[in-house]
């Protein structure tokens, strides 16, 4: 693949006092690409996540995005460098409206005098909102609904949407077809689909094999802290993908 | 399976009832005017007159504030026990600052007394917004839950306050007219500058509460904090300004209690803050966080004080004034039901 590489962790580790939840690991993404990250429960999948998306500070090693070394020292920095991440149990804030959830963090104001005192234009980002939703693909309720009236797939869709209507550069998906339908799940796939033909570096994490062999490019398995394998996903069958979960498949090790 | 036909009836009668009582707000109405005609009757004639009006918009007054201040923080999810200890102790500084600071006394009054009352008030501001930012740090760097922060604030508060004043009222400068309703043209409006002033601040909170960023986040916080903070915003930063402003408006409360009284009292603001968190849950705010309506607060708050007014003047069998405790009880429990009700898909 000739795409250039947009986000790169090299050698990070980070332990929680005795315990050591990532221990120099190592892994590219690619403009474009989507990459698996799989692992056991503990395997340090989502402290990964935490370093990649500037929750947490790793211990040692370098983050470079674009080439740059970069130090996140809150999601809000790695936000706004373009890369957005949505976590598995932070969703969304079921009292404010579908297009407030959207614009949370980055609203937009009025002009003039009320505009510099934090007054906002609701109108203005219920229409974008509904825009926003609508190109990435998402079948979305009215976007001045409150979220708690939607459906849990609903909630989802408009989580990811969100994500990936603000990420520019890097989006990192921790278990986005947790509790959906097969239908649903479907949906959510081909927004990671579309994401990736927008250029995005994707991220996906998952329990759910299929959903993992059938979206991604390239699969890292970690355990115990440690990538044990990348590979390209053709390399892999479910039954040696399972394997190297649990590590009864021979690893690169 | 005619069960399920049934449930599906009884949800859409629930709607129909919850579209008429859209919010809060119209229960609370709806509400008032029941009460003004019951009391009306019950006080043979005497209750609806602007002097009741009066009073009533005059209790409003020392307590709305607080209970603007309550909805902020409820909204948010937290509590803030400390706004009655904080009127107590604005009052009192202010007092002290007036009497032994600048050795006035009570002599003042008129127009000699406004820029003194205007000190007053800076003084009340000041002192809140320290008791609010004592809160903030007890919260967000101590990391103790606001509850028992808020508890701690309140007691110690309360207590500095009787050290300051030597547990006597300061008596200082003041000009009552301030707090006297206004006469225009011999026409008597149930409305004072007080009442007045209380009224502009509630609708600015209200603006911003629910039309800019600060209310928004605010919101955000109390309906899911991890999501807040995902968003990239700090949680412990916008927590500080909701705790800062709602010592700001106790203080202002302080300015209020100072105004009314012309003295700085220990006891100026006891037992304030339950009467704040009552109207706050009867005008519609939920404990859980994430709820919560400025126009509903101030309704809830207006009926309380009509319940309070109006007992008083009840003619026809005699009420005990302490009734009136048990009332403002009912009035709660009775606000968690219909809120409880409201929320469709709960049994």
């Amino acid at each position: 693949m000739a795409l250039k590489v947009i986000y790169e962790v090299k050698n990070v580790s980070k332990t929680y006092g005795a315990v050591v939840a990532l221990d120099g690991a190592s892994l590219k993404l690619h403009a474009g690409e989507v990459v698996g990250l799989v692992g056991d429960n503990g395997a340090g999948k989502s402290t990964l996540v935490k370093v990649l998306s500037g929750a947490h500070s790793p211990d040692s090693g370098q983050i470079l995005l674009d080439g740059e070394e970069r130090t996140w020292h809150n999601p809000k920095e790695a936000l706004e460098a373009g890369i957005e991440t949505l976590y598995q149990d932070s969703g969304l804030a079921p009292h404010l409206t579908v297009s407030q959830n959207v614009f949370l963090g980055r609203e937009k104001f009025v002009k003039g005098i009320f505009g510099k005192l934090g007054f906002l234009a609701r109108k203005q980002m219920e229409e974008e909102a509904q825009a926003d939703l609508e190109a990435v693909g998402i079948a979305f309720p009215s976007s001045n609904r409150p979220v708690s009236q939607l459906s849990g797939g609903q909630r989802q869709a408009v989580a990811i949407g969100r994500a990936v209507s603000w990420a520019r550069k890097v989006l990192i998906l921790d278990e986005p077809t947790n509790h959906l339908g097969a239908r649903q799940s479907g949906e959510v796939l081909e927004v990671i689909k579309r994401a990736k033909k927008k250029g995005l570096g994707v991220i996906f994490i998952s329990h759910t094999l299929p959903h993992v062999l059938e979206v991604t490019d390239r699969i890292v398995v970690l355990r115990l802290g440690k990538i044990v394998r990348d590979s390209p996903t053709s390399e892999y069958t479910a039954d040696t993908l399972i394997g190297t979960i649990t590590g009864s498949y021979g690893s690169d090790e | 399976m005619s069960n399920s036909k049934q449930d599906v009836e009884n949800v859409s009668f629930m709607d129909q009832v919850k579209a008429s009582f859209k919010n809060q707000s119209v229960l609370l109405v709806v509400t008032l005017v029941i009460l003004a005609v019951v009391f009306q009757i019950a006080s043979q004639g005497i209750f609806l007159t602007t002097n009741t009006l009066g009073t009533v918009l005059n209790d409003w007054g020392s307590y709305i504030l607080l209970a603007v201040a309550q909805t902020f923080v409820v909204i948010t999810g937290g509590i803030d026990l400390s706004v009655g200890a904080t009127v107590s102790l604005s009052s009192v500084v202010a007092g002290w600052v007036l009497v032994k600071g600048l050795g006035l006394d009570s002599s003042i009054t008129g127009d000699a007394a406004i820029p003194y009352v205007l000190l007053a008030v800076l003084v009340c501001l000041l002192v809140g917004l320290a008791v609010g930012a004592l809160n903030a740090f007890l919260i967000n760097i101590l990391k103790i839950v606001p509850f028992i922060a808020t508890l701690a604030t309140m007691g110690a508060m309360t207590g500095l306050a009787i050290i300051i004043s030597g547990g006597m009222p300061l008596q200082g400068p003041n000009n009552f007219k301030l707090g006297l309703p206004y006469n225009i043209f011999g026409v008597q409006l149930p409305i004072s500058t007080t009442v007045l002033s209380v009224m502009i601040i509630l609708v600015i909170c209200g603006l911003f509460l629910h039309k800019s960023k600060f209310g928004l986040y605010t919101f955000a916080l109390g309906s899911n904090p991890f999501a807040t903070r995902a968003a990239g915003i700090s949680p412990a930063k916008h927590l500080t300004k909701v705790y800062m402003l709602s010592g700001g408006l106790a203080g202002l409360a302080g300015a209020y209690a100072y105004i009314r009284l012309g003295a700085g009292s220990p006891t100026n603001g006891a037992g304030m803050e339950l009467y704040a968190i009552a109207a706050t849950v009867i005008g519609g705010a939920s404990l859980m966080g994430g709820v919560g309506r400025i126009v509903g607060v101030a309704l809830g708050t207006l009926v309380l004080f009509t319940v309070q007014s109006g007992l008083l003047m009840v003619k026809v069998v005699t009420v005990s004034p302490s009734l009136k405790q048990v009332i403002v009880a009912i009035l709660i429990a009775a606000a968690v039901a219909v809120q409880t009700l409201q929320k469709p898909g709960r049994k």
